[in-house]
């Protein structure tokens, strides 16, 4: 399959749920798309295209939660980015780690530091932060303040 | 002086402790091992367990999860034991100073003999770091006496 023939084939299948399609250079496509499709968008590229899942991000955008599923066909050295938007105030999505193994470490992580709930997640608990952190604290969002009263921002010179 | 530290000061052996650092420190400190630099000329050994070491050297902005495996590892060092602090992190924090997840310096955790600042330091400034900290102990042996 050529480049022309992947891309046109995506937009044809999800025709409705593709908000903006960004064709910034030769190695590099931006999607937007709509977030209750995302399964099917995943099931497609990875069994009908044979890409490989590359990463996911997370981005706290003030106005709603980014989040930004990468893809990568090494054949015709193209990296594909899917991004979805949701609610900020209850970020909710399907989970795809029942569909890739590999993204359950990347979606723990966006839970923890971004807050974002994983509905079907096998396995949503802390990846990285310590276990006494507090629930409910991002803080890779916007607006995190400092929490912990012991902690000290000076370096001891006046 | 006890047969103890008679031994200690002729030849300490290092445990490296990296406590969330960037590497480079870590790699600096790996310099000082070499034919180049050659810390063995010192009777220093860099060893694997921190069951064996009499000097504790750590690297690295301290973390929020490094923190009670860092009292551990303190908890578990024979006394006595003398703890060097590398590089800026682990001395300020340097550049991770308003991190969420770096809330106090090293030597708010345990108490700090010998300070080693640089970004990253030179291997020449970490063995005159644990060779000050010798003479210090030498000098307060002698002063006791």
């Amino acid at each position: 399959m050529k480049r022309e023939d992947i891309l046109n084939g995506i937009k044809d299948r999800f025709e409705d749920s593709i908000t903006e399609f960004s064709d910034r250079s030769k190695k590099r496509v931006y999607i937007d798309i709509d977030h209750k499709v995302i399964k099917d968008v995943i099931k497609y590229m990875i069994h009908d295209i044979g890409a490989r899942f590359n990463i996911a991000s997370g981005i706290d955008a003030r106005t709603e939660m980014e989040i930004l599923y990468h893809f990568t066909i090494e054949r015709i050295n193209i990296i594909i980015s899917f991004r979805v938007r949701i609610n900020r105030d209850k970020p909710e999505i399907d989970s795809i780690t029942p569909l890739i193994k590999g993204a359950e470490w990347i979606e723990r992580e966006m839970h923890e530091l971004l807050g974002i709930n994983f509905i079907g997640h096998p396995n949503l608990k802390k990846l990285l932060l310590s276990e006494d952190w507090p629930e409910g604290v991002y803080p890779l969002r916007a607006d995190y303040k400092e929490w912990d009263k012991d902690a000290i921002r000076d370096r001891g010179v006046k | 002086m006890s047969i103890k530290l008679k031994a200690l000061l002729k030849s300490p052996w290092v445990f490296h402790l990296s406590t969330g650092s960037c590497n480079n420190c870590d790699i600096e400190l790996l310099d000082c091992l070499t034919p180049r630099f050659d810390i063995e000329r010192f009777g220093m050994v860099l060893i694997g367990s921190i069951k064996h070491a009499d000097v504790l050297v750590c690297t690295g902005s301290v973390t929020r999860k490094c923190i009670p495996r860092i009292k551990e590892v303190y908890e578990l060092a024979p006394r006595p034991i003398i703890v060097v602090a590398i590089g800026e992190c682990s001395l300020s924090r340097g550049m991770f100073i308003d991190s969420y997840n770096c809330p106090v310096p090293l030597d708010k955790i345990i108490p700090v003999d010998v300070y080693v600042p640089g970004c990253p330091p030179k291997p020449e400034a970490i063995i005159a770091g644990v060779t000050k900290a010798i003479e210090k102990i030498r000098k307060s042996i002698k002063e006791k006496k």
